[in-house]
């Protein structure tokens, strides 16, 4: 089978599957995700071993795409807008997840760079499923209005976190002998350089901008833009996801007419996403489950404990009242697309380790996409958001 | 010719303790919702109300920052109004604070008509506002007021 015949394939059964999962009240990244096991090399085969060896080029221009998107999440008018409880939430609760599995995966003796890994991708959650839930119980209030907030920003401060732990356990894996000054120089190195590519893009792309003069020109600028950064990052061996991120940054800031970069991509981006997942699912390389059952219930478990004492911390800290305090952890579970993107980065990077990693997340995912709506919707009803 | 020279002046605009109930009362007997510029007391341009900023009233709260996540999905699934029960005080609770636009588009008075077209172009829009230096409302330009001054210069009518 050819790899256009494959991609063609992917298409129309992605889109069965999305049509199916809005009738199931399923997220479409899970329906994606299932889509690809069950057409990949483990079930139908109907995905060749060849097509998934490529499957890097399709990741890196997803996660790139992700990665601008999210950036743009860094601007002075979201800040005032989302104030200053959930800033403090949202961060603590992402440090909390990293720092409390890394503590407990350490504890049971995984390699450093391996807990810093499961530990980043830990902070991430999944704003869909989430989003799902609160409109299905039409729940307003308060406590929905933090909740919303604090999943808006989540998955900013994931990838910071993310390319932060990527660079100093990359740093780590490559040079296990030499001194911890060498390892963090490495780590400031990858990212400084990731910064500077991304604002010295973000303020090219503002400037052209100004040029441009039609819908076409613009969305082959703004990817062209994308592209050569992750390009650039991709060659140099620094990040991707901070690059495009800090390029959208320095846009949005930048430039009030900004929205005109990240609106156009909307035509684009959710065909890419769609084949990226399946991609995802596909690579699931599903014999290995049966060596993650520990690793998996201590990521499983210490994921859930550090996003409720990261919550409650932060809530403690901003003042926020006592649900929040208590249940706004609950509503946070749901983890999906930002957490595999982020594994099959790991998974390609650490050929040795990055598999058990890789396969850990996308079994974790589907235990929380599961399970994980079922505590959103406690969360709502303890806090009387349900018909209030 | 000069955006100003075409442009349209008689504008309504709203200010951002407007009501919905005020809004929809304004613009009940009108045959479709334009684009309704918001200002402050100083006729300073704050943003756009338009017909998307309505469904906004049927969404979660933060919803708009949280389209800037690709993976929400909320770009995707379109809200099912018929289906959704809404308080009748929501008419006085929620104002234009609420669901504004700040994705708005404007060009200076004095610029030429040919750059405010290509601006619509850019953004695809029909309307877009126009300011002067300091930021003030001046008025709104349609693609219409431009084609029809096109026709005008032609000597069509």
């Amino acid at each position: 089978m050819n790899i256009i015949l494959e991609l063609g394939i992917i298409l129309i059964l992605g889109l069965i599957s999305t049509k199916t999962a809005e009738k199931i009240k399923t997220p479409a990244i899970t329906a994606y995700l299932v889509l690809g096991i069950i057409i990949g090399p483990f079930a139908m085969n109907f995905i060749s071993q060849n097509t998934l060896k490529h499957s890097g080029l399709i990741s890196n221009i997803a996660l790139s795409l992700i990665a601008f998107s999210i950036g743009q999440n860094f601007s002075k008018q979201t800040f005032q807008q989302v104030g200053k409880q959930v800033l403090w939430i949202s961060i603590s609760e992402a440090i909390g997840a990293w720092l409390l599995t890394i503590i407990a995966l350490l504890y049971v003796k995984v390699p450093i760079y391996n807990a810093l890994l499961f530990g980043a991708i830990a902070a991430a959650s999944a704003p869909a499923a989430i989003i799902m839930v609160v409109k299905q119980y039409k729940a307003r209030g308060r406590f929905v209005d933090t909740l919303m907030g604090v999943v808006a920003l989540d998955d900013a401060w994931g990838l910071i976190i993310f390319s932060l732990s990527l660079a100093v356990s990359r740093a780590i894996y490559e040079h296990l002998s030499t001194s911890l000054f060498y390892v963090f120089l490495k780590a400031f190195l990858e990212i400084g350089g990731s910064l500077v590519l991304g604002g010295v893009f973000g303020f090219i792309l503002s400037l052209i901008g100004k040029f441009l003069k039609n819908q076409t020109e613009l969305l082959i600028c703004t990817i062209g833009v994308i592209f050569l950064t992750t390009g650039i990052a991709l060659h140099f061996h620094i990040s991707v996801l901070l690059s495009c991120m800090f390029l959208a940054t320095v846009l949005v800031n930048l430039n009030n007419e900004s929205f005109k970069f990240f609106d156009i991509l909307n035509n684009v981006d959710w065909l890419i996403y769609l084949v990226f997942f399946v991609l995802a699912g596909a690579s699931l390389e599903l014999n290995m489950l049966t060596q993650i059952g520990f690793i998996g219930a201590i990521y499983l478990n210490f994921r859930i404990i550090g996003k409720f004492s990261g919550t409650y911390f932060g809530a403690m800290i901003s003042n926020a009242d006592n649900n929040v305090k208590k249940y706004l952890s609950l509503g946070l579970l749901p983890q999906a697309g930002v957490a595999l993107g982020m594994a099959l980065i790991v998974k390609e990077e650490f050929p040795d380790v990055g598999h058990i990693i890789f396969t850990t997340v996308a079994a974790t995912t589907i235990v929380y996409e599961i399970i994980g709506p079922f505590f959103v919707k406690l969360a709502l009803h303890k806090t009387n958001s349900i018909n209030a | 010719m000069q955006v100003k020279d075409i442009m349209q002046t008689q504008i309504i605009s709203v200010q951002l303790g407007t009501t919905l109930s005020q809004l929809l009362n304004i613009f009940k007997d009108f045959h479709s919702f334009p684009i309704v510029p918001v200002t402050n007391k100083e006729q300073t341009l704050l943003g756009i109300v338009q017909m998307r900023s309505l469904f906004d009233i049927f969404q979660p709260y933060h919803h708009n920052i949280l389209m800037h996540n690709p993976l929400s999905m909320l770009s995707q699934e379109t809200t099912d109004i018929f289906d959704i029960d809404i308080d009748e005080n929501i008419g006085f609770l929620i104002i234009i604070a609420d669901i504004i636009d700040k994705k708005v588009v404007s060009i200076q008075e004095d610029k030429d008509i040919k750059q405010a077209y290509d601006l619509m172009q850019l953004h695809k829009r029909d309307t877009i506002t126009v300011i002067d230096q300091e930021h003030h409302l001046k008025g709104i330009i349609s693609s219409f007021d431009i084609v029809m001054s096109v026709f005008k210069e032609k000597g069509i009518f």
